[in-house]
């Protein structure tokens, strides 16, 4: 094995290989589980209307299913997020990224935003759980208060965007992360990562988790 | 003179009422915050708007808040991106049940549409229409932007085999043309009520899609789409 072929192994397991184009179709679902097996990422990230399908596709691999809840706008009730979270998992979703009531947030309601992470995290209890806080809706402030709210519930990860806002990852952003959560708690920089650059450049800031597209691109780009 | 003005002004505030009155209009998104949904409805209950849309965790609260203006509540199922399983958009129906929301916003499974999976779509419609029962309208998101000339007709002649007659054309972040509209109703007649949604702006955007067929504008940006109402 060269070395190179190690760094793109290590590569592609911080990598959530992700499909969440309105206009996919179940081609594009079954051809982003084969990829995700054949490099070995860590995992896809699919709908829920399509975690049945995944999680099938992937069975006896280590891939994991990840999905969506409260996606995109995070604006759901408490409620309505547990039990989309219940459903997942009941057909086979092993990771959850839910979006942040970034409303509530903004609306300095932290009791809520913080009882709702316990909630997600109890419902989805023995799995991974990254919280999105669609950072570029939020000041560096509110950006270390979530993240804050987030280590204090014991959530997984903190991740970036939802890849349907203004802006995904920045440097910038997945830095401060990083600095805020410490060592133990997870950071998943997504939105906008395109090339293995741009792989690089987050993980050097600290995210130990990559949301993109272009997995198979960003890892084939390595040695280039 | 003053009489003229006057009645000038007079004529102006009907044509302002009878657009509005073709208006479905809301406030939703990530950042929204209970202050803005509160101010919002506050300026929305001037008028005589049709319904008014927010998201699950403010629905309560304008209900709460259009009580007794006769403005319609819209409730957002699987919305916009359409992924969320048939499970859950049943439970955000009964959650709009419960909390008396009037209509139902659903995004379709566009993944399956995309797949030519129809006969999944047709469940979901029957099955979101059966939830919804007389408490609720059943108005469903086709996202005609997506989908190829050929996916927008064989997915409304499924929605209307599903037992619902009303679409709102496009979600958040799309723009909705008068050919879809004018589309849809060349085909399918008065078959389905057809409101326009996806950035309509301003009032040649809206007069134009209700020359095209449409019923109902639906517009986040009420106020900027009334602006030329009276203009000359």
């Amino acid at each position: 094995m060269e070395a190179g072929d190690v760094g793109k192994k290590a590569l592609a397991a911080a990598i959530d290989h992700t499909e969440l184009r309105v206009n996919a179709s179940y081609g594009d679902i079954r051809r982003l589980c084969l990829e995700a097996a054949a490099y070995g990422f860590a995992s896809v990230v699919v709908y829920p209307v399509n975690v049945p399908l995944a999680a099938q596709l992937l069975e006896n691999t280590l891939v994991k299913v990840t999905t969506v809840v409260g996606f995109h706008s995070g604006a759901y009730t408490t409620e309505g997020k547990v039990l989309e979270t219940n459903d997942a998992i009941s057909k086979g979703a092993e990771e959850i990224d839910f979006v942040m009531n970034v409303g509530a947030f903004k609306g300095r309601n932290y009791e809520l935003v913080r009882d709702e992470m316990r909630a997600i995290k109890a419902a989805a209890e023995g799995l991974v759980t990254k919280v999105i806080l669609e950072t570029c809706l939020l000041t560096d402030e509110e950006k270390a208060r979530a993240c804050e709210i987030a280590k204090e519930v014991g959530l997984d990860y903190v991740k970036t965007s939802t890849g349907f806002g203004a802006r995904g990852a920045t440097v910038e952003d997945v830095r401060l992360m990083r600095q805020v959560v410490g060592q133990e708690m997870g950071v998943k920089a997504s939105g906008g990562i395109r090339t293995s650059q741009d792989a690089m450049a987050m993980l050097e800031a600290g995210a130990s988790r990559l949301g993109t597209s272009a997995g198979v691109a960003i890892v084939e780009g390595l040695s280039t | 003179m003053r009489r003229v003005e006057e009645s000038a002004k007079g004529s102006n505030r009907m044509k302002e009422e009878a657009l509005a009155r073709k208006i479905k209009t809301g406030i939703q998104g990530t950042e929204i915050t209970e202050d803005d949904v509160r101010q919002d409805i506050e300026r929305a209950k001037k008028y005589p708007f049709t319904a008014y849309a927010v998201d699950t965790p403010y629905l309560v609260l304008a209900k709460d808040l259009l009580d007794g203006t006769g403005i319609l509540l819209t409730a957002p199922v699987s919305y916009p991106l359409g992924g969320m399983t048939l499970k859950t958009r049943l439970d955000q129906i009964a959650f709009a049940i419960r909390v008396g929301a009037d209509e139902i916003n659903p995004s379709l499974n566009f993944n399956a549409v995309k797949s030519g999976d129809f006969a999944s779509i047709l469940d979901e419609v029957k099955r979101m229409a059966a939830a919804a029962g007389d408490d609720l309208d059943v108005i469903v998101i086709p996202q005609l932007h997506i989908l190829t000339n050929d996916e927008k007709l064989r997915l409304c002649r499924t929605i209307l085999e599903g037992g619902v007659c009303a679409i709102k054309t496009n979600g958040h972040g799309s723009l909705c043309r008068p050919e879809d509209v004018l589309l849809v109703r060349r085909e399918f007649g008065d078959a389905f009520s057809i409101e326009a949604s996806g950035g309509i702006r301003t009032t040649q955007q809206a007069l134009d899609l209700l020359d095209a067929g449409a019923d109902f504008i639906h517009t986040s940006t009420a106020y900027s789409v009334l602006a030329d109402i009276g203009k000359p």
